[in-house]
């Protein structure tokens, strides 16, 4: 705190009218699984700084790993150099302003922050055995456990001075069938917490049993179904259509759909979705964002109604609102790179059925597990052209058989105006959190 | 440094590892981002940081640390010995490394254009120069994002079998991205461009050039109709043979991947694809994006056959996936920087031109489609692929007909193999940047090609 205290002080002798030091560590210890075996451990620790500093409305930014107070001058005066070679925007106001930090839970444990390799291994082995143990088909192809925390810290010339530390533990499997010739797609399985509180034999269990289940894949006709998502599905196809046209950046340059719509019916009434930046445990919650704006929670739709955007300090200026705190700074590590609009923990409230019961009521459609090539969907229409694997035709309640070469197209806003029911299950899976969602009348083209 | 790290070497063998290795990495970095004509933010970045990696008792254990003095590199070695023991009673088969021959050398650049010496607002002026064309060669354009990147970045590479390598390499990089909208239209077009050569990138692609193709497919997709969804012959242009290539077929033939159960794995020396067909992964094309002297094994860079007039002959290896087939590394160990170990990873993958003429693709074809440029692709172990496209056009009694948007192809990779018809004579490399758990700047590309039959997603 202090080394970023003293670098704001000497960016303001530079004569530039705002500064911003960012500093985050991250520690982790990793453990690796390839090929039905646990074959490498690493353990990093990754700090540095990344300072911006606005020079007659231009902005310049520049990042060290070296965090003595040498390397920081040199990283402010590499800032202010770059901030003069570019070009003032006369919408750009400043940073944000100091404000009352809010409390944030479930974001840190001590268990996880004091992770042995020893309990990585452990965790690892126990999630590699129970997959290796359901069926002698499975192979389980990578896997890892990963266990740390990160501390960030954040201060500007506005009299921002921010800390807040977070862990996170998780463990993975990807898995796939071979039998008889056939190869099933890849499956995964896995969990992601911040406290510790993982399941690795469920994780092994249940990344096996996806794979099983895939073989004996049978093609499909082309033609309209019911489809129900998976969180997992979910989250790649609402990335890259819903959660992009939700941007204020992207409305503000036309690049979204939603444009003007405020207040407007935008999908089914089932559907309601918060960008929760304080939800309890989230995998994205932190007491501010990566700007200093502090966290909040927005309604982004509310039983189908467009309620609100995605904002950081940039684009609220411009549209004389407040951000929302959806800054952030995305790269491997955070501190090289400026913040950009991604939402926190966007959350869809659950329903009441469970997805047991959303399935006997299913008549006649497809269960979609993952979705491959939705980030070729396009962002700013909002159609999209996607292959569904694994998935699985659903029938007297259950799932009845695997399915191959399907792929889904439509536009996310015909999805979204479709949605029948949510289920009544959420999970954190990345940014989403989400129970399963069916939608009817998807397009689906099979053989 | 070199002498230190060459200290820390023996310092593992003291220890007792089979095998250690330290890569050192210094980078400057600058970047800028522009939108709509302004400039959101330049940046330049400076990083330093040592990996190490150890294997004992058939066992990897890997620290990495952005502090390069001496005690912390020391610290570094005797941690990632104790990562590797702590493993190694885990381990069921003991990782081994194929042997190679041991390089010492160092290289040197000579940029045409170094990036470092060209001034922050020339590149800025490059760079809003094919905005402004964009802009105003079409009026319907609502956005236009340009990120632009270059690196500098000095490397040493040493390891207990006697290798030292000390390599230089420069990348410097750019990709637009602009939409627009008439009616209820959506459209958008986007290029990436890449050079190891220096700044000379924009002589090649001279900023008022990209901003007229990029407008031009702009003005394409705002009159395109959707496509009919269904299984139609197809020609594939230069760009979509690049991404179908790396994608579909690429990543299964990466030996790691191949092994984790790819569906080449049963197929090594058989016939995969049709007799025009002939794939290499080049680490030796002169300044192409993909290519560098040595990877970060210190094992020096070829240009490697994969297939073979239809028979797959070869896949890309690391020394532990070499050491697994019996076979050579071929000089694909790359990682990202000093955070990450080296994996397998592509560099400029290509499709062997022949010698059809783009009409005599066309011929054949009563209806059909023409992908001429793609938005993204990915592809499954099992080997089915999706290929989304920016620009395409039907193809209607052998001719290029009218414009159509919002498309993506998907298949099987090997089936689709075997249905290349005929092999054109347009050969292209397109620059591109490819994300295995960590990102790696590449090419691929090829000439255009014939399909007999690829699976059409559509709303019609």
């Amino acid at each position: 705190m202090e080394i970023c205290e003293k670098a704001v002080k000497l960016a303001s002798g530079f004569g530039v009218d705002e500064v911003e030091v960012y500093f985050s560590r991250s520690m982790a210890v990793r453990v690796e699984v390839e090929r039905n075996q646990i074959v490498k451990a690493d353990r990093f620790c990754d700090e540095g700084f990344g300072v911006r500093v606005i020079y007659n409305r231009s902005i310049g930014f520049s990042y060290t790993n070296h965090t003595n107070l040498k390397s920081l001058e040199e990283t402010v005066s590499r800032a202010v150099k770059v901030a003069k070679a570019g070009k003032p925007d006369k919408d750009r106001k400043g940073f944000p302003a100091p404000s009352k930090l809010p409390e944030v839970k479930n974001t840190y444990d001590k268990r996880v922050a004091e992770t042995s390799l020893e309990d990585a291994v452990e965790i690892t082995s126990r999630m590699l055995n129970s997959a290796l143990n359901f069926d002698k088909r499975v192979l389980a192809f990578e896997g890892l456990t990963v266990a740390g925390e990160s501390l960030k810290i954040l201060v500007n010339s506005n009299g921002v001075s921010y800390t807040d530390k977070g862990t996170g533990i998780g463990c993975l499997l990807s898995t796939l069938a071979k039998d008889k010739g056939e190869t099933t797609p890849t499956c995964f399985e896995f969990e992601h917490e911040r406290t510790y509180k993982i399941n690795p034999e469920k994780v092994g269990v249940e990344a096996a049993k996806q794979a099983i289940l895939s073989l004996n894949a049978k093609t499909l006709e082309t033609g309209f179904y019911e489809v129900i998502f998976s969180p997992h599905a979910l989250e790649s196809l609402l990335y890259y259509t819903l959660v992009n046209a939700l941007k204020a950046d992207n409305v503000q340059r036309g690049k979204s759909k939603l444009k003007g719509r405020l207040g407007e019916k935008i999908a089914s009434e089932n559907l309601t979705i918060v960008d929760d930046g304080l939800l309890d445990g989230g995998l994205n919650t932190w007491r501010f964002d990566d700007e200093g704006t502090v966290s909040k929670k927005t309604v982004l739709v509310e039983k189908g109604i467009l309620k609100g955007f995605l904002y950081d300090k940039y684009t609220a200026d411009k549209d004389f609102v407040e951000s929302t705190g959806n800054a952030q700074r995305t790269t491997i590590p955070p501190y090289s790179s400026t913040p950009h609009i991604e939402p926190t923990n966007f959350t869809i409230l659950p329903g009441k059925n469970t997805l047991e019961k959303m399935f006997e009521e299913t008549v006649k459609g497809i269960y979609v597990l993952h979705l491959q090539g939705a980030h070729s969907s396009n962002p700013e229409s909002g159609e999209f052209s996607v292959v569904a694997t694994p998935a699985w035709m659903v029938e007297k309640g259950g799932l009845a058989y695997p399915l191959k070469g399907v792929m889904l197209t439509g536009v996310i806003y015909d999805v979204l105006e479709n949605v029948v029911e949510v289920a009544d299950n959420p999970r954190k899976v990345g940014f989403l959190v989400a129970p399963p969602v069916k939608v009817a009348k998807v397009r689906v083209v099979g053989k | 440094m070199d002498d230190l790290l060459l200290e820390a070497v023996k310092l593992g063998e003291k220890l007792g590892v089979e095998f250690v290795e330290l890569r050192c990495e210094e980078s400057l970095r600058t970047s800028i981002t522009t939108k709509d004509g302004g400039v959101e933010v330049v940046r330049e970045g400076f990083e330093k940081g040592v990996n190490v990696r150890v294997l004992a008792r058939g066992a990897w254990g890997v620290v990495s640390t952005s502090k390069t003095d001496r005690q912390s590199v020391f610290r570094a070695v005797e941690d990632a010995y104790r990562l590797a023991l702590a493993l190694s009673q885990k381990v069921k088969e003991k990782v081994k490394l194929a042997e190679v021959k041991q390089v010492k050398d160092k290289v040197t650049l000579k940029p045409k254009k170094d990036p470092r010496n060209i001034p922050i607002e020339q590149k800025i002026g490059d760079i809003l120069g094919v905005d402004k064309t964009v802009f105003s060669l079409n009026p319907q354009t609502k956005s236009c994002t340009i990120d632009y990147l270059d690196v500098f970045q000095k490397e040493f590479y040493v390891n207990s079998e006697g290798a030292n390598v000390e390599q230089n390499k420069i990348y410097v990089w750019f990709r637009v991205y602009a939409t627009a909208t008439e009616a209820d239209v959506f459209a958008s077009a986007g290029e990436e461009f890449g050079s190891t050569s220096g700044y000379d990138v924009f002589d090649e692609n001279p900023p008022e050039k990209v901003g007229v193709e990029i407008a031009r497919r702009l003005g394409e997709q705002l009159k395109a109709k959707t496509p009919k969804g269904g299984v139609f012959p197809a020609v594939l242009g230069s760009n979509v043979v690049g991404v179908f290539v790396h994608e579909a077929f690429g990543h299964l033939a990466e030996a790691d991947l191949t092994l984790s159960g790819s569906v080449v794995l049963d197929k090594l020396g058989k016939k995969i694809a049709s007799d025009v067909v002939t794939i290499f992964d080049d680490g030796t094309v002169e300044g192409a994006f993909g290519s560098f002297m040595y990877d970060d094994e210190g094992v020096k860079t070829q240009k490697t056959l994969l297939v073979k007039d239809g028979f797959i002959v070869g896949l890309m290896h690391n020394r532990e996936t070499a050491k697994k087939f019996n076979s050579q590394p071929t000089g694909n160990a790359r990682a990202e920087n000093f955070r990450y170990t080296p994996i397998i990873r592509m560099r400029n993958t290509y499709l062997e031109p022949r010698d059809h003429r783009f009409e005599e693709l066309l011929e054949p074809i009563k209806f059909g489609y023409y992908l001429k440029t793609f938005r993204g692709g990915q592809a499954n172990l099992d080997g089915t692929f999706h290929v989304g496209v920016q620009e395409a056009y039907e193809i209607v009694k052998g001719e290029v007909g009218e414009p159509v948007r919002n498309m993506s192809i998907s298949g099987n990779t090997l089936e689709t193999l075997m249905k290349v018809e005929a092999v054109g004579k347009d050969f292209r490399l397109w620059p591109g940047r490819c994300g295995k758990g960590q990102l790696a700047f590449v090419c691929d590309g090829g000439p255009s090609i014939r399909v007999g039959e690829v699976r059409v997603g559509g709303r019609g």
